[in-house]
């Protein structure tokens, strides 16, 4: 023990004094911010520039309804408080609109209003003609076709006027027709909490793609040390003194606490930031970390970085050069891809049996069990049993991957072949 | 008290067998040689002396007791591959290698930077490995196996790739250290090393032990047969003459074996009407003709 935490402690320190450290732990959070805050601020604070948008129909009423809930979108927009998360979607619609009515529906007229979107002197242009209108397709042109919210915001408004239109035409009062075309809030939330499921989706994302990236990253960062010693073949003389289970013991150990002091630098740095004007009105981040979420995503990285991170071991006590290593790494990586592969359904079903089912299976469960943590969707009992099948699995990794890790520190040359691999373990 | 007693252990690698049933004695204080040519088994014999490797069959005991990984302490161990953590700093690896051979850190700092100033690198003490030299470098793995004053030094070709006056401080020290009571062994290749610096040895070829015992002795058995020449002039008496069994030409000297029965008065006659002799000394073979002799014969 006493020489698993003098080999710890030298990772520890000899890691925490490299540049590199320090400019990761500085430089991440800085990134994370500015790709968090920047976009909101600019689209918050962003260019008061207003769009110009033709609107060619029929008749003039229909023209005006549709120039009305247009105008009135935007104004909408510009009224939402910016720290609300709910808003948070809204931020990126279009800012201020300039609506102009055209009664020409001339097929010339059409032409000559594509041209002026191509050259840039209109923004858009809405054919809301009559035939349009009967056969239920609208026609818009713009330059922004993949502006995906801001083509929504204009199609609600082409259709609510369509059907303000309709509802005038039957004799509805104006107050009545509001009242009609009003909408019904929905509010989705979970049994235990009243989060907002925009905010709950991002933590559970985040959480799990800052877990799958520290697993990953240190997994290697282990992995390329090992191979590092075996080339300076400081093998033989560390042998000399200690047994292969604690120096790989020792090195899991301590690279694991150093990525655990860079998580929690990041998470001060990202607490403070989130706490300073800027990133509260940004409004992102709240109600993204909470302490429950900040205590599992440790329990739960402890746990993926000790299994893979001894796999990862392995495959460096197996290989002379990290180009070697590539296959087998990618290998040890897949439950981990695969759990990234099936993010997006387990979070559209987190009670599924699948969703179940990854969660509990040791290689998966570090990644979906914390998604399913962070959506509310898991019982204690299955956190539990996930938790005590990750440690018995860590068990049978460390015994297994040890005995490789044992005779393959001392191998150069070729990469062992599986029957080889196999001999290795029986030997040891 | 035997430092190290190994009993018909062997190790195979798959179909080759690396250390084939060797059995040899090393006894408390003195230098003993492991020489051997490449390959010969060497590196695995010490190996599973130190429980690198464990032997397929025999056994190993260290200090008088079965190998237990506690003895570690006391031996220090300079390997043929020389490794250090590149990145380090000369004075932090000193440190961390000497706590984990169980000294606390003041102590090992403290004996690290007086090891440093005996050996004439206490200038580097804050450099990173990596920006020493290969003799500086040696220099440290050195004093990382002798740090922690353990009784049992083992020494793989210590002196490789040293100029000569860093051979000799090395030297020096491992011979003080005898002085003190240790245990060295020393494995290499170079039988001229073995035979300066060694009181008995174990000479092992393909994984068995081909000849051992205290050098005096072992060179003793060999006979005076063995004549060393210095001349000038034609060297050409040598081919084909009766006497001679064979010679090794070194350019400044030869050394020329007998052959049965011959009388040396009778060579050096036969040296001076063909050049000027400037030395003529009968002596015991040097371990490196007995080398190459009896691997011959085993190889044969």
């Amino acid at each position: 023990m006493h020489n698993i935490i003098l080999i710890a402690r030298r990772e520890y320190l000899e890691r925490v004094r490299t540049r590199s450290f320090i400019a990761m732990t500085f430089l991440v959070p800085a990134l994370m911010l500015g790709l968090t805050v920047l976009p909101t601020y600019l689209a918050t604070h962003g260019s008061s520039q207003s769009k110009h948008i033709v609107v060619v129909a029929s008749d003039k009423r229909t023209a005006e309804l549709i120039q009305q809930q247009l105008s009135k979108e935007s104004e909408e927009q510009k009224d939402q408080p910016a720290g609300d998360p709910q808003g948070f979607e809204n931020r990126f619609r279009i800012e201020k609109l300039n609506v102009d009515v055209d009664l020409d529906t001339s097929d010339r007229e059409q032409t000559a209003l594509i041209e002026r979107v191509k050259q840039k002197e209109l923004d858009g242009a809405i054919f809301a003609t009559k035939d349009a209108l009967a056969a239920k397709k609208v026609l818009f042109i713009t330059r922004d076709v993949s502006s995906f919210a801001a083509n929504e915001v204009i199609q609600a408004s082409v259709n609510r006027a369509v059907r303000r239109d309709l509802l005038a035409s039957k004799g509805f009062s104006e107050k009545e027709i509001d009242n009609a075309l009003e909408t019904v809030d929905l509010k989705p939330q979970s049994p235990s909490g009243t989060r907002n499921p925009v905010v709950l989706f991002f933590a559970a994302f985040s959480v799990m793609m800052i877990l799958y990236m520290s697993v990953f990253l240190y997994g290697i960062s282990v992995m390329r040390a090992i191979i590092d010693e075996k080339n300076s073949r400081i093998m033989e003389v560390m042998l000399s003194i200690t047994d292969a289970k604690e120096m790989m013991a020792g090195k899991i150990l301590g690279v694991g606490l150093v990525a655990l002091t860079q998580i929690l630098i990041w998470a001060v740095v990202v607490g403070i930031a989130s706490s300073t004007a800027l990133v509260a009105s940004a409004g992102m981040l709240k109600g993204i970390i909470s302490i429950k979420l900040l205590a599992f995503f440790a329990v739960y990285f402890l746990l993926g970085f000790a299994l893979y991170s001894t796999m990862y071991a392995a495959v460096g006590a197996m290989v002379n050069s990290e180009q070697e290593a590539q296959q087998l790494q990618v290998l040890v990586a897949a439950p981990m891809i695969l759990s990234l592969v099936f993010m997006a359904n387990i979070l559209q079903s987190p009670g599924s049996n699948i969703a179940m089912f990854a969660s509990i299976f040791p290689f998966t469960a570090p990644l979906i069990m914390l998604l399913r943590v962070a959506v509310q969707a898991a019982s204690p009992w299955e956190i539990g049993l996930s938790i005590g099948l990750m440690i018995a699995a860590i068990y049978g990794t460390v015994l297994f991957c040890a005995r490789v890790y044992r005779i393959g520190i001392l191998m150069y040359g070729k990469k062992p072949t599986l029957p080889e691999l196999m001999k290795w373990i029986k030997y040891a | 008290m035997y430092t190290i007693e190994l009993e018909k252990v062997r190790k195979s690698y798959d179909h080759f067998v690396a250390v084939d049933d060797l059995s040899f004695k090393i006894e408390q204080g003195g230098v003993f040689g492991l020489p051997g040519p490449n390959g010969a088994g060497k590196t695995s014999t010490i190996r599973m002396m130190i429980g690198i490797i464990a032997p397929d069959s025999g056994t190993v005991s260290v200090f008088g007791q079965p190998f237990d990984r506690k003895c570690l302490k006391r031996v220090g161990y300079l390997p043929e591959e020389r490794g250090l953590y590149k990145k380090m700093k000369v004075l932090d690896q000193l440190v961390f290698l000497g706590e984990l051979h169980g000294m606390a850190m003041a102590p090992a700092r403290k004996r690290a930077i007086e090891w440093c100033e005996r050996l004439e690198i206490s200038e580097k003490l804050a450099n990173k490995i990596e920006e020493l030299s290969k003799g500086m470098q040696q220099k440290i793995q050195f004093i990382a196996a002798l740090l922690h004053d353990p009784d049992f030094i083992i020494m793989d070709e210590p002196f490789a790739g040293l100029d000569p006056v860093n051979s000799d401080l090395l030297k020096n020290v491992l011979l003080q250290m005898k002085e003190q009571g240790k245990t060295i062994l020393f494995s290499t290749h170079r039988m001229d090393q073995v035979e300066k610096l060694c009181e008995s040895i174990c000479l092992i070829n393909h994984g068995k032990a081909v000849l051992q015992g205290n050098l005096k002795q072992v060179k003793a058995q060999y006979g005076k047969n063995t004549v060393q020449i210095q001349y000038e002039g034609n060297g050409n008496f040598l081919k084909g003459n009766p006497l001679v069994q064979s010679f090794s030409d070194y350019g400044n000297h030869v050394d020329v074996q007998l052959a049965k029965g011959a009388d040396p008065q009778q060579l050096l006659r036969g040296a001076m009407e063909h050049s000027r002799v400037s030395k003529f000394e009968l002596m015991e073979p040097p371990l490196e003709q007995i080398f190459i002799d009896v691997v011959g014969k085993t190889d044969a």
